[in-house]
């Protein structure tokens, strides 16, 4: 990496640094865990969430003014980063946080096939990603799925939305087949070879946990093959068809020689769920991102592990919100944590 | 003591110290200075450590008019 492009990088990843030693340390979990929603209500309002709270103070109470401010914090925070960026920063950031765009238009499709409410539909929307917060609102009003594909007609989304012959998994398939396949390109286009890497890794934790959610629901390899998302780094398009055509204990078995085995090696006896599995991957996922940025200190790497650690960090607090509201035994809460 | 004839060569190396040695801190600072600007953007307790990182590749300039100061008045 030339001098140049440590300079560029130096001041966003610098800022981005001091924004990670803001986020909840992992030792705070277990304490959080332990609080009534009173008091977790409390520590988020007294956190890096207090402006947001304050904002919709007045909008909404309880557990769901958590849950919209949390929501907002997340996609100013993705936004501010696109702001504070400059150049191929700035490119692979926004085309990064497309996921946000992917997210809600299948949020509001999923939404609107089920025939959910706007505010539930609303509840659940991040405006993180190109389509802004008054686009998005505009589309949840539009009352079919059809309509809301319409709407999308201008955005680069389109081309993989226009099939819609009424069958939903289909087209968010299609959307995420997209989303990496230009993530790859963008990638290719700056020559970011550490993007590239980091986004070939993130398609194969999605291809296995795609795989072992189909194996353990019985589908055939033709049908699983449709569902992968190629690009991966360590599962190629033949590694995947040969795992995808294994009986589900001889797939677990067949993971041993890539290098995730070790992620997974002590839960993969037992896959009467799938969570333990998932959440795993998931934390390998984070510590891949954190491992990979400490090698590669003045890159897009330790943006990404902002972008990763700030939405487990979410994630995690929703979970404990959703978990204690519903009374939920702890163990099982802390079982659906990433920390 | 330096010839008279050669004093010019004399002003010339010490200008040369200097002046390579202000553009090899500038180079040095540049990202540092970046990066504390963009940790001091997050938290202003930064101000102190920021500044002192900076300010640290200034040695290079301090090397090069030290050696332009012996060039002008020790020879």
């Amino acid at each position: 990496m030339g001098a140049s492009n440590n300079v560029k990088y130096a001041y966003i990843v610098a800022r981005v640094r001091a924004m990670k030693s803001k986020l909840i340390p992992r030792d705070m979990y277990p304490k959080i865990l332990n609080m009534e929603i009173p008091e977790i209500t409390r520590f988020i309002e007294e956190s890096e969430y207090k402006k947001d709270v304050d904002e919709l103070a007045k909008k909404y109470k309880g557990t769901e003014l958590i849950e919209h401010a949390m929501s907002q914090n997340l996609a100013l925070t993705y936004r501010k980063l696109i702001e504070v960026s400059q150049n191929e920063a700035n490119f692979l950031i926004t085309e990064y946080l497309r996921f946000w765009d992917i997210w809600n238009i299948k949020t509001m499709l999923r939404g609107k096939f089920s025939g959910a409410s706007e505010e539930d539909i609303v509840e659940h929307l991040v405006a993180a990603g190109q389509l802004s917060y008054r686009d998005l609102m505009e589309l949840v009003k539009i009352g079919t799925v059809e309509g809301v594909i319409g709407a999308l007609s201008r955005t680069p989304y389109y081309p993989a939305l226009e099939g819609y012959k009424g069958d939903l998994a289909e087209i968010e398939n299609a959307l995420d087949k997209w989303y990496y396949a230009k993530r790859i390109e963008a990638a290719i286009q700056t020559g970011n070879k550490l993007f590239l890497k980091f986004l070939r890794t993130e398609i194969d934790l999605k291809n296995l946990k795609m795989l072992f959610r189909m194996k353990r629901a019985g589908m055939e390899r033709e049908d699983i093959m449709k569902l992968i998302i190629p690009g991966g780094m360590e599962l190629k398009e033949a590694d995947l068809n040969r795992l995808a055509s294994l009986p589900l204990n001889e797939f677990v078995r067949a993971l041993e020689e890539f290098s995730y085995w070790n992620a997974i090696a002590d839960v993969s006896s037992d896959l009467s769920s799938l969570i333990n599995i998932e959440i795993r991957l998931d934390k390998y996922g984070l510590e891949y991102a954190a491992r990979i940025s400490y090698y590669y200190p003045l890159s897009i790497l330790p943006i990404l592990d902002y972008i990763l650690s700030k939405k487990i960090e979410v994630d995690n607090l929703r979970i404990i919100v959703h978990g204690k509201e519903t009374k939920l035994p702890e163990e099982i809460i802390k079982a659906h944590l990433v920390m | 003591m330096v010839d008279p004839s050669q004093a010019g060569m004399v002003a010339l190396g010490a200008g040369i110290a200097v002046g390579l040695a202000g553009i090899g801190a500038g180079m040095g600072e540049q990202a540092i200075g970046a990066a504390a600007v963009g940790a001091m953007a997050e938290d202003e307790k930064f101000f102190g450590k920021g500044l002192l990182m900076t300010v640290i590749p200034e040695s290079i300039a301090i090397f090069g008019l030290v050696v332009s100061l012996i060039l002008l008045f020790v020879f």
